[in-house]
């Protein structure tokens, strides 16, 4: 075994077993279960949120607490899901198809169970994957140049347009609007304040906090309230948790594939819970006996559900390793980081130690605070359900406010955010994915940086991201993704995979 | 008379009206990032690049892509109708009156840059509500008022102002809940925001 592993993991536990840290891990996968819980609130909307909350706290407690709000989401929506059909986060919609049936089958108890071991089989797996993959790929990253980071941002962006929602070309162009948008404020280089429209409060450029909250946060409860949509709650009774023998024999095997399937595409560019939970279910759906699918299959409730969590997880390795947000969840931990002044990157897991393993080790902890505080919470969660949409959303209005303003403390900031909002508004209306905006916003100061310095040490010379290895292997990849993506027999599987 | 015709029949072909007015909004932003940078800022050089040259490159792919969008509205297999948006003429004809008057006036107004401020907001506003549901006007007012009110009126003032605006936003406005509501986000607010958490906020007007 590995020497200097164990040996960085038992820093990590040490870190991450303090009480303090242990109260805000714990703080943050109660809140991500309560917002998994609750439908038309997800972590990005709540981490935003919670951001300016945490300026005071330390970062190492800061990054805990939020992970956890993230990983916890994933163990809160399979709860709703199940129980009403409520997917209360995007990554539990498929675990609704056969986890509420078998609770109207008077299975609810033992669809429960299986999801939440299966989520904390998939959080272990996944905390050991982060633990053995992120130091070889950070020492790969300590080498990259500013044409290898171009290029790595330009891979990101495609993987993550590949596997935005509907049109392509719609993803592509709120990518290069996200990096535009981005780019406003002062140049580094020049010092010239770029599209302020000579606002002394733009010259920092817009924080992100203020596009997330607009685009995800009120841009949701505007559309929300628009549909009308009335909650009808008819909650299924629990009798029962232990699974018998025959779901544990049936589960297995999809646990560990879902658990596979997630830690894989977790990591990817675009990729993170949702695909990987879509990705799990479908894989399922071809293997063994298949009569049972969308018929309160156990198979379908443990496989996604074991994929969703994994891949939340391994979804910080390129956070961790490389610096680059592989979602918008990731792009806002991103903006954590920066907060308490850390530069997201190789650098971070050698110069930092404890912060890197402390998280990891805050994951593992935290999956299993969720697997024991989950099961008999559940009655309180449900319960939780039953407050209507037209009490919930001022109050997380509210939260939205306070939180925006608490920035800088001017109007300036609220205002601002009420303007993404209205461009969140439409760009729902639009069919416009906004995930790739978000990505692309963040990335675009950086990318735009590497740039100019990969061609100042070229000379000028724009092939340079094609001889150098490294930088032409990640551009490859990144035109190749493109090219499958537009080939027609993908297009088509692709446009279906989203519909279902 | 003809361009109307023209109009009406470009508006004909258009099948799938998401991606005529996403393509619109794409190529705008596109070409004013564009003529923006290219207008004011240094281009410089491919090695060294100046501040115009990574946004005007990027705008103009992106007035490009927006092109394709455009033009993908005419031949798409979906269709959407064009009208996506609600249309009160009353309300764009004041937006418009306002935000006429609050330019031309401009002058007069200097003095009063914070009477400025509200009518070119007002003009905004009215302008949203002319094109947008209920929901979108009202929410998006209940968050501008409370940043504005925040300092001047306090933290309970600016609670209730965010609460019974953003909940007139809802379909279903009940007075006792709101009331309720209201009460206990106020209590909320001041004992977890200014003493919980030490934020820098007043609670009541001028203190």
């Amino acid at each position: 075994m590995d020497f200097a592993l164990i040996h960085n993991l038992s820093v990590g536990f040490g870190v991450a077993l303090s009480l303090q840290n242990l109260m805000y891990c714990f703080v943050g996968v109660l809140l991500g279960t309560l917002i998994g819980v609750l439908p038309g609130i997800g972590p990005v909307a709540t981490i935003a949120m919670l951001l300016p909350v945490t300026f005071n706290l330390s970062p190492i407690s800061a990054l805990i607490m939020l992970a956890g709000i993230y990983y916890g989401a994933q163990y809160g929506g399979s709860t709703t899901a199940i129980l009403v059909n409520l997917p209360g986060e995007s990554a539990s919609v498929i675990t609704c198809l056969d986890g509420y049936q078998m609770a109207r089958q008077g299975r609810a108890g033992p669809a429960l169970a299986i999801a939440a071991m299966g989520s904390f089989f998939a959080g272990c797996v996944a905390t050991v994957v982060i633990a053995l993959f992120a130091p070889p790929l950070a020492e790969v990253a300590l080498k990259f140049g500013p044409a290898e980071y171009f290029s790595l941002m330009v891979l990101g962006l495609v993987g993550a347009t590949v596997l935005a929602h509907g049109s392509l070309v719609k993803a592509i162009a709120m990518t290069l609007l996200g990096l535009l948008l981005g780019l406003i404020g002062t140049d580094v280089n020049s010092g010239i304040a770029r599209f302020t429209f000579g606002l002394p409060e733009l010259s920092d450029g817009i924080g992100f906090v203020i596009v997330a909250m607009g685009v995800f946060g009120f841009a949701e409860i505007i559309t929300n309230l628009e549909q009308g949509a009335s909650r009808d709650v008819f909650v299924n009774k629990v009798t029962g948790l232990m699974p018998t023998w025959k779901d544990l024999k049936d589960s297995s095997g999809a646990i560990l594939r879902g658990t596979a399937l997630g830690s894989m595409l977790g990591i990817l560019p675009g990729g993170g819970a949702l695909l990987s939970s879509f990705a799990a279910y479908t894989l399922e759906k071809k293997i063994g006996d298949t009569s049972k699918f969308g018929k309160g299959e156990i198979r379908g409730v443990a496989a996604p559900e074991a994929a969703n969590n994994a891949g939340a997880q391994t979804s910080f390795i390129p956070l961790l390793t490389l610096g680059i947000p592989s979602n918008p969840v990731m792009a806002l931990m991103i903006g954590a980081m920066m907060i308490q002044g850390i530069a997201p990157g190789p650098q971070v897991m050698t110069e930092r130690p404890e912060l890197f393993w402390g998280m990891i080790a805050s994951m593992w902890i935290g999956n299993l605070m969720l697997v024991i505080l989950n099961l008999p919470l559940i009655g309180i969660w449900v319960k939780l359900l039953t407050v209507p949409y037209r009490l919930l959303y001022p109050s997380i209005l509210l939260f939205c406010c306070v939180g925006v303003y608490s920035l800088s403390n001017q109007p300036f900031d609220v205002m601002l955010t009420a303007l993404f909002g209205l461009l969140g508004y439409v760009f729902v209306k639009l069919e416009c994915e906004p995930a790739p905006l978000i990505l692309g916003f963040i990335l675009g100061p950086l990318m735009e940086e590497n740039l100019r310095r990969a061609m100042l040490l070229s000379r000028g010379d724009a092939t340079v991201f094609f001889t150098k290895p490294i930088s032409g292997v990640l551009l490859g990849i990144a035109i190749l993704l493109l090219l499958i993506t537009l080939a027609p027999a993908v297009r088509k599987t692709r446009e279906v995979a989203f519909q279902e | 008379m003809r361009d109307k015709k023209f109009l009406g029949d470009v508006a004909m072909k258009v099948r799938n009206g998401k991606d005529f007015w996403a393509g619109l909004m794409f190529a705008g932003f596109g070409l004013g990032f564009m003529l923006v940078s290219l207008s004011n800022y240094p281009m410089g050089s491919a090695v060294r690049m100046g501040p115009a040259y990574f946004p005007a490159v990027l705008g103009g792919l992106l007035a490009l892509l927006g092109g394709a969008v455009l033009f993908r509205a005419f031949v798409s297999r979906f269709e959407h109708p064009l009208k996506l948006f609600a249309f009160r003429l009353p309300l764009l004809i004041a937006a418009l009156v306002i935000g006429g008057a609050t330019y031309l006036a401009d002058s007069q107004l200097k003095g009063a840059p914070m009477a400025q401020f509200a009518l070119a907001g007002l003009a905004l506003f009215l302008f949203i509500g002319a094109f947008g549901p209920k929901s979108l006007f009202l929410i998006l007012f209940a968050v501008v008022i409370f940043g504005f009110a925040l300092k001047p009126l306090g933290l309970v003032l600016s609670t209730v102002l965010l609460i019974v605006l953003s909940a007139l936003g809802g379909h279903d406005f009940r007075n006792k809940e709101i009331v309720i509501l209201t009460v206990v986000l106020v209590l909320f607010g001041v004992m977890v925001f200014v003493k919980g958490l030490g934020l820098p906020f007043n609670l009541w007007p001028g203190e």
